[in-house]
Parts: C-alpha cells; structure tokens; sequence
C-alpha cells in the first residue's frame, strides 16, 4: 500500500502544478510574521496532507490560497491563474474547501438551500443545477436529506452536506481543513470513504489539514509546518517513522504503526504495515 | 431541541393548492386579510370572515389544531384586551353593575371582536410560513420589494440578511441552552435567582452567546466567500417564481372578502 502511494506519488509529480506558492508569508502583524518565505508545489491529482501542532498557521496557510485572507509577501499561482485582485473570483472556483465546524458553513436554510447556494452564485441554468443537484448529492447519500433544516442532521450529515455543496461547484482542488476533527469515529470513517472515492475519481487535487494518523496515511504526500516554516515534505510513511517530527507536530503514530513496533521490541518482526487489517494477516497468515 | 419547539417559521408539507401558490401572491394575499379584519364591524362580517377563514384553513389539509396552537401563546394578551375592551366602554344597554363597574353590551360585543379578529388575524397568518418554506418566503419578499431597487436600496441584501437570520436563530436558541446548562452546573442557576438577580445574570449569558456569534459570522463568511459570493453579483434562481390563475384568484379572493365585509 504503501508502495502504491509511493508510486502514485512519483506518477503525481509528473502532472502539471495546479498550486504554486514562491516565498509567500504572512502575518497580522509585519513585524510577528505567522510563517515566512514558504515555496511548494502541487501537483495535479496529488493527495497532499498538512500536518503541524495548533496555531503552527496551517489554516492560514490554506486560506491565502483562496484569498479569504490577504497574503503579505511572495506570489500564488493556482491552476496557471496568478492570484491577484482580478483573479480572485476564477481562483474560488477552482478551489473548494469544507471547514471544521459543520454548522457554520451552513447557509442555506435547508440542504438544497446549502447546495444551490453556490450554483446560483455560478449563474448555472435551472437544469444543470438540478442535475448536479442529483448526481451529487446521489454520490454522497444524502439525497433523502434535501428538505432538511441542519438542525434535523447529525455532524456527519452535516459535513457531508458541505462536501457535496463544494463539489457540485465541481472545482479541481478541494481543501479540507480540519473536516473531520468534529465528528465521530463513524463519520470520520465515511470521510476517509469519501476521500478515496474522490482519488479513485482522479479529477480532483485533495489538500487536507488533518491531526488523525489515518487521514494521514492515506494521502499521498504530507507537508509539515513549524516554526513558521516548512519543516518537511515527505511521504506518509517517512513522517511516521521520524520520531522528532511526529513530536514537533504533536501527532501520534497510526495505531497498527506503534502495536508493529512494540512487537519488534520484544522481538516478533512484522514489517511495517499499512494498516490494521494487513497487520493481523501477517502475524496470522 | 428547543428549534423543534418554534411552530413559527415551520413548513408543514401536505402539497394542497395554497402550498404550490406563488410566495408573492401568498403575501398580498395576507396583506390584505389583514385590511379585510380591520373592514370587520358586524356579526354577520365576523360570521362570514370565520367561515372564509377556516374553510381557506381547512383547504390546506394542515391539521387545524396547528393553527390553533399558533395562536395559543397569545392567549393571555386576547384575555386582556377584552378586559380592557369591557370595562372602558361604557355604552349600549346595561347588563350588569357591580359597584362601580358595569358591563354594557356594546363593550362585550367590542370585547368579542376584538379577540375574535386577533385570533383569526394570528392563526391564519400563520397559515403563510406553514405552507410556504423560507427560501420561498424570502424569494417572494424579494420580490414584492424588488421595485425598491430603482431608488437605489438593494431587496436581495435584505432577504439574504432575512434568510441567515432565520438559519441561526435556533443554532443560536439551542447555543444559549448549552450555556445556560454549563452556568447551572457551576452552580449560577437561572431558574433559581431572584428577579433582580436573573437580569444581572442575563448578562453572564449574553456575553458569551454574543462572542460566538461573530465567531460563527467570520466562518460563515469564509465559507460563502470561499464558495465564490460576492455582494451584488449576479445571480440565477433555480425555483422561479411564477404567477398563475390560481395566485390572481387567490388574491380575488381576499378583495371580494374585504367588499363582502365592508357592505354587512
């Protein structure tokens, strides 16, 4: 599994960048910059999580890309589009993001409400939005949900309304930051579920902030911010067995990853796994 | 959840006619019921506005004991104003005198009125949020008002503002519980103070609600922004609204009911 990421990983580099940041920083105040100078590239296609302790700026970081907030220094450049006061509204449109908090980014009154928010805004024709209004909340079961209010709903529901809001808007790069930290261990699951999907589908580019060692150990790359830089670039696998890393940022190690080395300590050798059920099939072929 | 208790602002789906009625012609038409129960002055007006009423009531297939219960927690208001009504009017023939006080029949019959027409007046206007959704309502108030834009004021900022104001107020409704439960559990219970002591309280209470609602009004904005809205930009309407036969009927309705009283 790991492996196939690996080589995912190599094909991704070979797609074309759809986000490049050049020496961008940023700070409310000039003089306590947030982060500094930070330049990366992102390939099309790419699963890519953003790891760092609370208040590292890692949602800040996502935010400059769309421009909800004003960056201080250095240049974006997103899908070939340079960020700038003209290209605000075609970059918003290729970049989706679903928030934390399930509740606040529920605009609409009702679920429809929620999802034609945005088509409406893209001055779509009744009839496409009605049929992205099928196909996608089809694709994310929630098509007997459509005359909810988000009080009706549970938080997993809920998120799951604002994933299907941003890509019936069908953009190319959705952002995820924190999207799963408000719900529960099942909601989380069908999460992961909606993101595999979306990289099965192939179209969409995923940038997730993420603390949850699963998350993690399904995307492709991972970026790591501390100290108000990048602190490293790596893939899954690299940032877990990298014990000083995992401590800047405050993560913890994928369960079936620390029962793996506790078994080596007292001697049973099983090779890193990918995940708990590969786990129970090596010590139990 | 406290939202489940709000019967305002609640859509009951049956699918009659009134419910697949234009938004626009549904608040005309209450409009004017209200110009038809200030018209009211006689028994045989209050008879004829009673069978209007409950017949259109009825013509919904939504339950009438809904209607009812919306005009319930007004109850005491309507006890009140037929107090008042009876005892200052003093004309008309007599009925009764106890001391200083004496009924007369004109200040009953007032006094009838008076609760009758409040009570039609609150249960069949409601009559347009249960069958009309929000985003409904809020389009038709767009609009009616949508002429206002050619002296320069802007209808759809008002219905936007309308419509997040009525998606928050039971997250915020629910929100004040939370927290009125977290100051109880440290020992501030509300319910328990003196009535001096409950407005000081109050404030402990608005505080906090207060702060997270301009929390949750920074994530909402990054979150329409985020999905590309932009003040005043243009903008399609999945549900259009269209005007039919049936709106202007509707509405025909409601000025024949007004003549109808005006002349009894």
């Amino acid at each position: 599994m790991i492996e196939t990421n690996r080589l995912q990983n190599l094909e991704a580099s070979e797609q074309p960048a759809v986000i490049t940041l050049s020496g961008v920083s940023f700070g409310y105040d000039p003089k306590q910059p947030i982060f500094q100078d930070i330049s990366l590239t992102i390939a099309q296609g790419q699963w890519v999580s953003l790891v760092g302790a609370n208040g590292c700026g890692k949602s800040t970081l996502v935010k400059l890309l769309n421009a909800l907030l004003p960056k201080s220094d250095g240049e974006i450049v997103v899908c070939g589009l340079q960020l700038n006061e003209e290209n605000i509204g075609s970059i918003r449109q290729n970049i989706g993001m679903v928030f934390q908090n399930p509740d606040n980014q529920f605009i609409g009154a009702t679920v429809e409400e929620d999802i034609l928010f945005g088509l409406e805004g893209l001055c779509l024709e009744p009839i496409e939005m009605g049929h992205r209004l099928q196909v996608y909340t089809d694709k994310l079961g929630i098509a007997h949900l459509l005359d909810k209010h988000p009080g009706e709903l549970s938080g997993g529901q809920k998120q799951r309304v604002a994933i299907a809001s941003i890509l019936a808007m069908e953009p190319g790069i959705v952002i995820f930051d924190e999207a799963s930290s408000m719900l529960d261990e099942g909601s989380r699951n069908e999460l992961l579920d909606i993101l595999q999907r979306m990289r099965a589908e192939g179209k969409y580019t995923i940038l997730m902030i993420t603390h949850d060692a699963d998350e993690i150990l399904a995307s492709d790359r991972v970026l790591a911010l501390y100290g108000g830089g990048l602190a490293a670039d790596m893939t899954p696998a690299e940032l877990f067995s990298n014990d000083d890393l995992l401590d800047k940022c405050n993560l913890r190690m994928p369960f079936s990853w620390q029962l793996a080395r506790e078994l080596q300590k007292v001697g049973i050798n099983t090779d890193v796994p990918a995940s708990e059920k590969e786990l129970i099939e090596k010590l139990w072929p | 959840m406290s939202s489940e208790k709000l019967l305002l602002g609640r859509t009951i789906e049956t699918g009659s006619w009134v419910h697949k009625l234009d938004a626009r012609g549904k608040i005309i038409g209450m409009l004017l019921y209200v110009a038809v129960i200030l018209l009211s002055h006689s028994w045989p007006a209050m008879a004829l506005l009673a069978v209007f009423s409950i017949s259109v009531m009825a013509s919904t297939r939504i339950p009438l004991k809904y209607f009812v219960k919306a005009a319930k927690p007004l109850r005491y208001l309507m006890l009140f104003i037929f107090i008042v009504q009876v005892l200052s009017i003093k004309e008309g023939e007599v009925w009764l005198t106890l001391g200083s006080l004496s009924l007369h029949q004109d200040g009953l019959r007032l006094g009838a009125f008076s609760v009758i027409r409040m009570l039609f007046l609150v249960s069949f206007t409601a009559l347009l949020t249960f069958t009309t959704t929000p985003g409904k309502l809020n389009q038709g108030l767009e609009g009616i008002l949508s002429p206002l834009k050619k002296i320069g004021m802007s209808p759809d900022r008002l219905t936007l503002m309308i419509g997040i104001a009525l998606r928050f107020i039971p997250t915020i409704l629910d929100e004040s519980q939370i927290i009125m439960k977290a100051q109880a559990s440290r020992g501030a219970d509300l319910a328990e103070l003196p009535l001096k002591e409950k407005a000081r309280m109050l404030v402990s209470l608005l505080v906090p609600v207060i702060s997270s609602a301009f929390r949750r009004a920074q994530d909402l904005v990054y979150s329409m922004e985020a999905r590309g809205f932009r003040m005043d930009a243009p903008r399609t309407r999945y549900h259009r609204l269209r005007w039919g036969l049936a709106d202007t009927v509707f509405i025909c309705m409601f000025v024949v009911m007004g003549l109808a009283v005006a002349i009894l």
